[in-house]
């Protein structure tokens, strides 16, 4: 005889995890106030081992830390950070708009700028470069 | 008691209706439903979901920009009691709310009168290009060809009628 299977959501707990209040990354609004006024300090940060890497190597656009120089100009050429750039490029939703899209005011476009990754400071310049060396010499 | 409106779809929060998230940097996110708390904790973009009042106001499907829009708003200025004040409001929001509404039906219909011509334009392409299903092109062709035949046989004979005689009486339909 077959009975009714009684588990429907066992394999899906791994997505409320994923949306958990404590798992929360920061929004796009967020990170653009932060490429606006505390870029430098994000960028400069003081030691911090609870961090990976102390929190030495921070991407402005994903807010992320990396362990090392490697890992960080890695993480640039990657999809995802392509993808955030692609995303800040026009002006985040705020509550401010959904007020006037509910009729509160007149609605305004939102605008379009610019967004370019972060320049890199000299020593990681200094790795990306002897990375680039070290893969011409393979080819010679 | 305050309507409260929805940041994912800014649709209206009457008092004991959904949720509300309070982030890390004190901004108020309050949500009319399950649906919409969901599709903020997913990180959707409003704007790019099609059910919501931000798309349809960015797409360009409802009216944006209107005079009409600027008396709903929050001011934050208080302004003291005054029983006069107050009923005179109350009757400009109804006749602001009324030629609010006109507005944006007009809108909409503008809208959709465009479509109504595209419409109407593919329509009568449609019919001259297929026109052959409706009525075949070889319909009547015998008739057309036989009475082709006949005038060039009028015209023929007329410039036979001298070799007829000579080639004995030969004619052909």
């Amino acid at each position: 005889m077959v009975y009714k299977r009684r588990k429907y959501h066992e394999g899906d707990t791994h997505l409320k995890k994923k949306w958990r209040t404590k798992r929360r990354t920061k929004d796009l609004d967020e990170i653009d106030e932060d490429l606006q006024k505390n870029s430098e300090k994000l960028l400069n940060q003081e030691v911090d081992f609870d961090r990976p890497g102390g929190a030495q190597h921070y991407c402005l656009h994903c807010a992320r830390y990396f362990i090392n120089a490697t890992a960080l100009q890695d993480h640039f050429r990657t999809k995802v950070h392509k993808r955030r750039l692609k995303a800040l490029e026009t002006e985040p939703y705020t509550i401010e708009d959904s007020e006037r899209a509910a009729g509160f005011g007149s609605f305004k476009a939102p605008s379009k700028r610019k967004i370019e990754t972060q320049p890199s400071t000299d020593k990681e310049e200094a790795i990306d470069n002897t990375s680039k060396k070290m893969k011409v010499d393979d080819d010679i | 008691m305050r309507i409260e409106t929805c940041y994912f779809c800014s649709s209206r929060i009457y008092p004991g209706h959904g949720i509300q998230f309070v982030r890390n940097d004190c901004k108020i996110f309050k949500f009319c439903r399950s649906k919409c708390h969901a599709a903020f904790k997913k990180k959707k973009n409003p704007r790019k979901v099609k059910w919501t009042k931000a798309y349809r106001k960015t797409v360009g499907k409802e009216l944006t920009v209107d005079p009409s829009f600027e008396f709903e708003k929050r001011r934050h200025l208080p302004i003291r009691y005054d029983r006069e004040t107050w009923s005179k409001a109350v009757e400009a929001m109804k006749k602001v709310e009324s030629i609010k509404n006109k507005r944006q039906g007009a809108y909409i219909m503008q809208r959709l009168r465009k479509g109504r011509e595209l419409e109407q334009e593919r329509d009568v392409k449609e019919v001259q290009r297929d026109l052959s299903l409706i009525r075949s092109p070889a319909a009547g062709l015998k008739e057309r060809q036989q009475g082709q035949s006949v005038d060039e046989d009028v015209k023929e004979s007329d410039e036979e009628m001298e070799g007829v005689i000579e080639d004995g009486g030969e004619v052909t339909l």
